[in-house]
């Protein structure tokens, strides 16, 4: 397992850089996954970040897409609850790259 | 448009024989799988000690036990017809992605260990042991095999590359090589009955979340149920359906369709998948539990019927191989087939005029249809050789009224593969995937400039998957990809809001 | 075999053990191929979905080439044109293994003649095309082109025993009935018979190890042989014991 260093601490993490432990999670990591992703962080970024740390907090799985763009619709607006302005927020998708940032693992199967 | 960090394949008036690259694509490897994975999917959780001993062994058994493995190492006259036939080639160039060529790495192992004549000439008759060296290739070049079948619709003796890919994968599986994409989602198959590992719970919330998303958008309750023993269909789809999109409009279409025919239907939290990685991997034993999770769910929910969802490979092993892994079906009504493909389900209530289309809800798309590899050379539909091309185009043509064909030369029993299947739709392994999409793209991009065309519907998982994310390298948005069903979504009339 | 000169004799022992090698491999191979098990119903569709319409492609394929014809027309002319006059020369040469020679081989031997005449040509080209292609010269080994340049060595040297030499073809014929009968006699001593046979000899030794046995395989290839019924009738793995 490859480790990456983020504010002098060690992070385990998988061969596509996602989190092995879930609780090494922090706001900070984040940022810095985010940075390694050339993701900028901005207030939308984080709903879609904070989100997803809920939803797998009580499924111990990511959500449906469709959940996603749903919720980040009711958040931030209609105009902004869909696929493409998601993407446009993650370009690397927001299942595997949003995923990647909040510390989940990553989503496997036919996705 | 996505940008890759290597060179694209022209794609303009279609794709051309490259001259060949030697090695252009030995430098794609896959991650290796954890010991976890390993232990749990059956095999040894490290590289065993003798493992060139093991891996000889194994290979003998399965010339044993598998007439095509024994009968294609011996056969190939290497006249060189698939030569130019597999995508992974024609995109890379790379001379071990011709079909003959990969067969050839095992081929050389063969002979050197199983052939008087290898055996006596070696380098001569190129054998060759099965050195680190030989095993890295192996790893590599059978990684690069979609197991698409294409190569065999030309070869003058069928020889299927898929057959011995699958074989080579069965036996680094054996000494403990495997790869982490595919043997990580059958551990989880395993564990949870589903490739994403979605438990019981997120599965219930996802399925009331569409209950109320759909209820929302046309004022019907269409149901989603879970689990319901005494439904007269038991609907088995693949997970990424509870999750991706455009899956699951296609999702939507699917229960759609039963309301509409007012067919009682339950999915099953115990086979919650009806994708089987078993088979990418030639592990007879894994295909076989996933395979056997479903018939035992469908047995338990006292079902009458089974009906599966829109996913390729799936469709394959549950077509071709179920009634011998899991059956017989005893406990099914005779009247229908096992299983019965959502497109034979819908297509039949067509004909029967049990549905109400609006053809003109789809009329922002022209329609292209992709046949999905393991569909068109692995199943049927309906009772005539060739039904699984007219079925869903049947289906296309009864909800959309622009539909147009693309070339038949890359489409029906010549499809190119979308270059993610056979366990490929990994993102480690993107260049392959992109550069081995080009054929299809081109196919594509023809009558998309040509014909107006602006959307091609498919019934795969893992082709729309790859599409979403390879065809913008092509500059070809990821909205052109859409699941049939998700058309029939569109169009059904429910007689609601 | 006493009486025979030394010759005679090398080559007669040498004709029945070839014989030995070309039928016991052949048979060990075809055994296995009819012996081991599908396991699982792998036909590449579309198939027919009857055992009489598997049957019937099959013919058509392998009177045809029509799989290949799809994959590649160049490549399809060079060895369905070799194929064909290889079993049109073969016919020509049952004429000196039987007697009395049936009315059907004296009718043809004027085609198979010309077919004798012409295959140095499919064999020429199929030759340059392993070479002319960058894709067939990767592929190609020494053992590819080692059949090749021995099948034209065997033809040439047939036409050369035929036109060149004109060699005593009654006495080859009553060498090659006396193998048959067991009752060998002396072989003319023809250096142009000679090294035809001898070639011949190499040619059947070396079948059985080679993809020479695409030629008995195709008859057991399963994505071809198999019935594209599996909805309708249960296929049992044999070695599932479960």
């Amino acid at each position: 397992m490859a480790t990456i260093q983020i504010a002098g601490k060690n992070i385990e993490v998988d061969e596509d850089g996602y989190l092995v432990n879930l609780e090494d999670w922090s706001e900070e990591v984040a940022n810095s996954l985010a940075a390694s992703e050339q993701v900028e962080m901005s207030p939308n970024h984080w709903e879609v970040v904070n989100f997803l740390r809920e939803y797998y907090q009580e499924y111990k799985i990511a959500p449906m897409i469709r959940i996603l763009t749903k919720e980040i619709g009711k958040k931030l607006g209609k105009d902004k609850g869909n696929t493409k302005y998601l993407y446009e927020l993650y370009p690397g998708g927001p299942a595997k790259q949003a995923c990647k940032i909040a510390g989940l693992p990553k989503p496997t199967g036919c996705v | 448009m996505a940008k890759a960090d290597f060179e694209l394949p022209n794609i303009e008036n279609g794709v051309r024989v490259p001259a060949i690259k030697p090695g252009a694509m030995a430098h794609v490897k896959y991650h290796p799988a954890s010991e976890a994975h390993l232990s749990k999917t059956g095999f040894p959780a490290n590289r065993v000690d003798n493992w060139k001993e093991v891996a000889l062994a194994k290979m003998n058994e399965l010339m044993g036990k598998y007439k095509s493995l024994q009968l294609f190492l011996d056969v190939c006259v290497k006249c060189g017809a698939c030569a130019d036939k597999c995508h992974y080639f024609l995109g890379t160039g790379d001379p071990n992605n011709m079909p003959v060529a990969r067969q050839e790495l095992m081929r050389k192992v063969y002979r050197k260990n199983f052939t008087v004549g290898g055996a006596l000439f070696g380098g001569l008759a190129r054998a060759e042991d099965l050195t680190e060296e030989v095993l890295q290739e192996w790893m590599t070049y059978f990684h690069q095999c979609s197991q698409c079948r294409r190569c065999s619709v030309f070869c003058p003796f069928g020889i299927d590359t898929a057959e011995i890919s699958m074989a080579a994968r069965e036996i680094m599986d054996s000494i403990g090589a495997g790869q982490k994409y595919t043997l990580e989602i059958i551990a989880k198959v395993h564990d949870t009955g589903n490739n994403l590992g979605i438990p019981k719970n997120a599965l219930i919330g996802t399925l009331e979340f569409l209950e109320e998303d759909v209820k929302e958008a046309t004022g019907v309750d269409v149901k989603f149920p879970l689990d319901q023993k005494g439904a007269e269909v038991m609907l088995i789809v693949p997970s990424a359906d509870f999750f991706s999109s455009p899956h699951v409009d296609s999702l939507v279409g699917y229960a759609k369709v039963f309301h509409a025919a007012g067919i009682s239907y339950t999915f099953s939290s115990h086979a919650s998948e009806f994708a089987n990685f078993g088979m990418f991997i030639g592990s007879y034993d894994n295909t076989k539990k996933i395979a056997t999770r479903i018939a035992d769910a469908g047995r338990d929910l006292g079902v009458k019927r089974i009906v599966v969802g829109e996913c390729g490979h799936a469709y394959r092993v549950a077509y071709s191989f179920w009634n011998t892994l899991a059956g017989p079906f005893d406990f099914l009504d005779k009247n229908y087939p096992v299983p019965t493909h959502i497109c034979e389900f819908t297509e039949e209530l067509i004909r029967r005029n049990a549905l109400t289309l609006d053809k003109s809800a789809n009329d922002e798309f022209t329609v292209t249809y992709h046949d999905s590899c393991n569909v068109a050379r692995g199943s049927r539909m309906g009772t005539e050789p060739g039904g699984q091309f007219e079925i869903p185009r049947n289906i296309l043509k009864a909800v959309c009224n622009k539909y147009v064909e693309m070339d038949p030369e890359s489409n029906r029993e010549k499809t190119f593969c979308c270059g993610g299947g056979g366990g490929l739709l990994s993102d480690e392994l993107l260049e392959v995937r992109v550069k081995g999409a080009a054929p299809k793209a081109a196919a594509l991009k023809e009558v998309m400039d040509n014909q107006g065309v602006n959307t091609m519907a498919m019934i795969c998982a893992i082709c729309k998957a790859q599409f979403t994310k390879v065809l913008p390298y092509y500059d070809i948005p990821m909205e052109a990809v859409a699941g049939v069903h998700q058309l029939v979504s569109n169009a059904i009339q429910l007689g609601g809001k | 075999m006493s009486g025979l000169s030394p010759l005679s004799l090398v080559y007669a022992v040498l004709s029945y053990a070839v014989t030995a090698v070309f039928f016991g491999g052949l048979l060990h191979k075809l055994w296995g191929y009819a012996v081991t098990p599908n396991p699982l119903n792998i036909a590449t569709t579309p198939a027919p979905a009857t055992r009489g319409g598997v049957i019937v492609s099959n013919i058509v394929n392998i009177a045809t080439f029509s799989s290949l014809f799809k994959g590649n027309r160049w490549t399809w002319i060079g060895g369905y044109a070799f194929h064909v006059i290889l079993l049109a020369v073969f016919a020509r040469h049952l004429r000196l293994f039987l007697h009395p020679v049936p009315p059907l081989l004296v009718l043809i031997q004027p085609v198979a003649l010309l077919g004798a005449l012409l295959l140095p040509l499919p064999l020429i080209y199929l030759l340059a095309r392993r070479k002319a292609v960058d894709r067939y010269a990767w592929i190609s080994s020494p053992a590819d082109y080692f059949v090749l340049v021995l099948l034209l060595l065997i033809g040439l040297s047939g036409l050369g025993l035929k036109f060149v030499s004109h060699s005593d073809m009654v006495g080859i014929k009553q060498f090659l009935l006396g193998l048959v009968m067991a009752s060998p006699v002396d072989m003319p001593p023809h250096p142009a018979f000679i090294i035809h046979f001898t070639l011949v000899l190499m040619l059947a030794a070396y079948f059985p190890f080679s993809k020479l046995m695409h030629a008995g395989g195709v008859f057991f290839s399963p994505t071809r042989t198999m019935v594209d019924d599996p909805r309708e009738r249960r296929h049992v793995n044999p070695w599932a014991a479960k």
